[in-house]
């Protein structure tokens, strides 16, 4: 089987950055969630820590193109997005899995994998194929035809994890993907995004520090709207003073950092 | 009975076919898989992947390709699992690739299939260099896509750019 | 590639990992290996002989194969219909198509008893399209709706889709009910269709859902409640009206196809 190479195929890649922005602002609401934040991240695993209402979910709804930038630079896969460019390409190449993820419960997981693969133009004759792999990968292969609304949580976010990376996407953005995971069902995940992380610029948005510190190759800081710390995990947790909060080292990094900005003083 | 008639009875769940299935493919399966990963226990688990998807989704098979051929539709499911299997250890950086050989190109002693490629491309494809025929092997002979093959290869993705690029003048100008 | 196959040479070297065979009789040899059960065969027969590493690989593959497909049930031959169906109509779609059936069933009811039949219809039929319409992008009815929104095929070629398919069920209901009560299409289906584009089009600027919503309300409150109190059906329902929906018709269609990028942002409004 011969398959013809086009020339755009292997055209010099128009972009540096996966995501990149500058000065972005987005509302959620009234409110400024994302206020004035750069960013620039390639291929690799980047956790996204914060405190609540620190515009991460805001954040990862606007690079999945769910909510438009107010203000500044967006820019996707070398497109901007702030404009009013066709979106389809980008989001042909994106992958997302929402926080609080909704799911129609009489489909089966095969089913709803296999309808969010057509919502994203693949093409049809690559569907069941790139829908079985998906479903193998999250390691639901055996309750691939059962009906979502008899799977526990943990199964449901599997099949919305993948959901999100059917179509081979060149930007994941995962919301809490860990959420309801037990911690056999988390390490196997994180072994999933350590794949993914070769070639891929995933994004991960999480409370759990430990997952972090083990999945991540660097980590992005939040609080109101900027990003307040961006480094590797040994770096986050070298910058924690021993005095302050938190079990371990990288948790006692978060809160130093966190407090340094004025940020939590008093809140969660 | 051929592969097809197979597939589409595995679909159904006959073990019988799968047997039998597994026993027509495995071979040439494991021989084609071997010259591009140098661990066999790799091989093996890929192949256990690729199997096990085909007896789980032989149906999907059945429905998509109108003419496809069974053999066809049983290394893409093989390429992307071999893939995947190198993108779980490049994390671990213990990356299995089959090392490069010069080719030396003898004369014409050997057979050779000249219907299926012809004498001006032979000779181009014999002449290339061994780092530009592997990522045209990957593209063009494995199907798989840029990102895919920079996996397999463990080369960044630019290079397998270039390299595709090179190839393909270097083809273009022996058919000139 | 007829009736021509590798030699045994060539495929021996090949099995036992040769890394000298020419790129191109490599190449060759490949591709005519998929298609080729014969040369496979062979292969089979020469791995067999001669490279026992890979008899040993094939064993070992089913050894654990075997048992693992016991344990796993083939895919069950698909429910196409039902995925095709879903395609058209998203699941939240559903229970709201089977609510504007049960207000055209109501309405025929009523009208049973009023007398007025014809009226009825006329004053339902533009804005029964509209709740299949707001169902299908309403954000509390759709619970996939964060992930639909995010999907390269959401925008405009979806919400044709979504409302082709409310159409498809919500119009041979008007025919049916307007068969029963003497109202003649002619009547009702130029309103009804301008209206339901005239909804895309608004929708394109502040949400289908909350279009849909909102004009019909203004339906409602425009023209329903006056009918019912002046007992005569409102100016915009009479016959000599109908170039003016034919117009609202063609100019929202217009809108609708030359704005078709904003439907790319539909999450952005909420």
């Amino acid at each position: 089987m011969i398959r013809a190479v086009g020339a755009a195929e292997v055209a010099p890649a128009a972009y540096a950055w996966e995501i990149r922005a500058e000065g972005l602002k987005v509302k959620a609401g009234r409110r400024l969630a994302v206020d004035g934040l750069d960013l620039s991240l390639g291929a690799g695993v980047h956790g996204l820590l914060g405190p609540n209402g620190a515009g991460k979910t805001t954040l990862i709804r606007s690079l999945a193109t769910v909510l438009r930038p107010a203000d500044g630079d967006l820019e996707l896969l070398g497109a901007s997005v702030g404009g009013r460019i066709d979106l389809r390409q980008v989001r042909r190449q994106l992958g997302y899995l929402p926080q609080e993820f909704g799911y129609y419960k009489r489909f089966t997981v095969r089913e709803f994998v296999e309808y969010m693969a057509w919502l994203k133009e693949m093409s049809k004759k690559d569907i069941p194929a790139a829908v079985q792999r998906a479903i193998e990968r999250v390691g639901l292969a055996d309750r691939a035809d059962d009906r979502l609304k008899t799977l526990s949580g943990g199964m449901v976010r599997r099949a919305g994890i993948a959901q999100a990376i059917v179509n081979d996407p060149r930007v994941l953005l995962l919301d809490e993907p860990t959420a309801g995971l037990d911690p056999a069902q988390r390490m196997q995940f994180r072994e999933l995004l350590h794949e993914f992380g070769t070639d891929t610029c995933v994004l991960v948005s999480t409370h759990l520090v430990e997952d972090v510190a083990a999945a991540c190759t660097d980590v992005l800081l939040m609080d109101r709207g900027k990003t307040i710390f961006q480094g590797t995990p040994d770096d986050l947790a070298a910058a924690g003073d021993t005095s302050a909060a938190g079990d371990s080292a990288i948790e006692r990094g978060y809160s130093t950092v966190l407090a340094r900005t004025g940020g939590g003083r008093g809140s969660w | 009975m051929d592969e097809e008639q197979l597939v589409r009875r595995v679909a159904k769940g006959d073990r019988t076919a799968f047997e039998e299935l597994y026993r027509l493919t495995s071979p040439w399966l494991a021989v084609r898989l071997r010259r591009r990963c140098s661990d066999d226990q790799v091989v093996a688990e890929v192949m256990q992947e690729t199997y096990l998807a085909v007896w789980r989704a032989a149906s999907s098979f059945a429905g998509t390709a109108a003419g496809g051929s069974a053999v066809g539709w049983v290394w893409t499911i093989a390429a992307r699992r071999l893939v995947d299997a190198f993108r779980r250890r490049a994390h671990h950086a213990r990356t299995p690739v089959v090392a490069l050989h010069d080719v030396v190109s003898p004369a014409a002693e050997e057979e050779v299939l000249a219907e299926t490629v012809g004498d001006d491309l032979g000779g181009a494809l014999r002449r290339l260099s061994p780092e530009l025929r592997q990522v045209l092997q990957a593209m063009v002979l494995d199907g798989l896509s840029v990102r895919e093959t920079a996996v397999l290869l463990g080369v960044p993705e630019g290079t397998v750019k270039t390299r595709a690029r090179r190839a393909r003048i270097a083809m273009r100008e022996a058919l000139s | 590639m007829s009736g021509e196959h590798a030699s045994r040479q060539l495929i021996g070297r090949y099995v036992l990992g040769d890394a000298d065979i020419p790129g191109d009789e490599l190449f060759a040899l490949e591709s005519h290996l998929e298609s080729c059960a014969v040369c496979r065969a062979r292969l089979a027969d020469t791995a067999a002989d001669r490279a026992p590493a890979v008899g040993l690989l094939l064993e070992n593959v089913w050894s654990e194969l075997e048992p693992a497909s016991r344990a796993s049930a083939p895919m069950p031959v698909e429910r196409r219909w039902a995925r095709w169906l879903a395609t058209w109509a998203s699941p939240g779609m559903v229970p709201w198509l089977g609510v504007s059936t049960l207000v055209a069933g109501l309405a025929w009811v009523l009208a049973e008893v009023y007398r007025n039949g014809s009226a009825v219809v006329l004053l339902l039929a533009p804005i029964l399209p509209l709740l299949g319409v707001a169902a299908s992008w309403a954000r509390g009815l759709d619970p996939a709706y964060e992930l639909v929104v995010a999907t390269p095929r959401a925008g405009l070629y979806l919400v044709l889709r979504r409302t082709l398919a409310v159409l498809v069920v919500v119009i041979p209901l008007l025919l049916v009910c307007g068969a029963f009560l003497h109202a003649s299409p002619g009547l009702w289906l130029l309103p009804c269709l301008a209206y339901t584009a005239g909804t895309l089009a608004v929708g394109g600027v502040i949400g289908v859902g909350r279009a849909a919503t909102a004009l019909a309300l203004l339906w409602a409150v425009f023209v329903i409640a006056p009918s019912i109190g002046q007992q005569r059906l409102s100016i915009v329902l009479d016959p000599r009206a109908l170039p003016v929906w034919g117009a609202v018709l063609v100019a929202a269609a217009v809108v609708v196809v030359t704005r078709s990028r904003a439907y790319t942002r539909l999450g952005s409004q909420l």
